[in-house]
């Protein structure tokens, strides 16, 4: 759950995963081969937060923290909600632990609805928060 | 891909075909389908045949916020108003947006 992805190795835009279940997976599977890993954002990129996998009540603090931690300098920030559990708690939306959306914890820019969502859909996004 | 075997993505309804059985509701894992319907009587019964009743579709709309694109809906209508129509709804930038609606689930993927 640490780290960036500088998704076109160029430093402009970095993304942080917060991967919580299976949907990991495939929003790992988006990233493109060799995009460096880095332990901060630079001033000056976008920075995109995806939520891929099932967020729960227990982890909902945790999970505020990270995404509502400050990026002196950055350019913008979205935050997706990838896949159905991130968006409205999937199919376990009727679940007494489980976060009904990870928007119950932190406005969404950008929800990408699938079970899992095909991992494209998270590249597209991303290289349409680069032309911004 | 082999011929003949669909791809899971967006569903398009035939509503010609649709009962509004509710079968499709029911035996959706994720409870993403609503629909909404009215009974009307049949006017086209033979003299002295008893009144008969259909259902007729006010409302039908898949939450692509929670589908699972498993395609239980599809496998399970009897009628086969539901049919796989090309790729998962792109994403919006409100959850609102992810909810489809009669019209838009009856020309997913383009006419059939």
């Amino acid at each position: 759950m640490s780290g960036f992805i500088d998704w076109f190795g160029d430093g402009s835009v970095l993304v942080q995963d917060l991967s919580l279940a299976c949907c990991a997976v495939e929003s790992e599977f988006a990233v493109p081969v060799g995009a460096p890993r880095v332990e901060s954002v630079p001033p000056g990129a976008h920075l995109v937060q995806v939520i891929s996998g099932t967020p729960t009540d227990a982890l909902a603090d945790v999970l505020a923290a990270r995404l509502r931690a400050e990026f002196p300098g950055i350019r913008s920030r979205s935050r997706v909600a990838f896949g159905a559990c991130a968006i409205a708690g999937g199919p376990y939306w009727d679940s007494w632990s489980v976060t009904k959306g990870i928007d119950q914890v932190v406005p969404v820019d950008h929800y990408i609805p699938g079970c899992p969502p095909p991992p494209e859909a998270l590249g597209a996004f991303v290289a349409h928060v680069r032309t911004r | 891909m082999s011929e003949g075997v669909a791809r899971h993505g967006s569903i398009r309804l035939i509503e010609e075909a649709c009962t509004a059985c509710m079968i499709c509701v029911r035996e959706c894992p994720a409870w993403c389908i609503h629909i909404a319907s009215h009974t009307v009587t049949a006017t086209d019964l033979p003299p002295g045949a008893r009144d008969r009743t259909r259902n007729e579709l006010d409302r039908f709309d898949i939450d692509w916020s929670v589908c699972m694109y498993c395609g239980i809906c599809v496998d399970e209508c009897p009628f086969d108003a539901l049919v796989w129509a090309g790729d998962h709804h792109p994403g919006a930038a409100s959850i609102g947006g992810l909810l489809a609606g009669r019209e838009e689930l009856r020309s997913a993927g383009g006419s059939s």
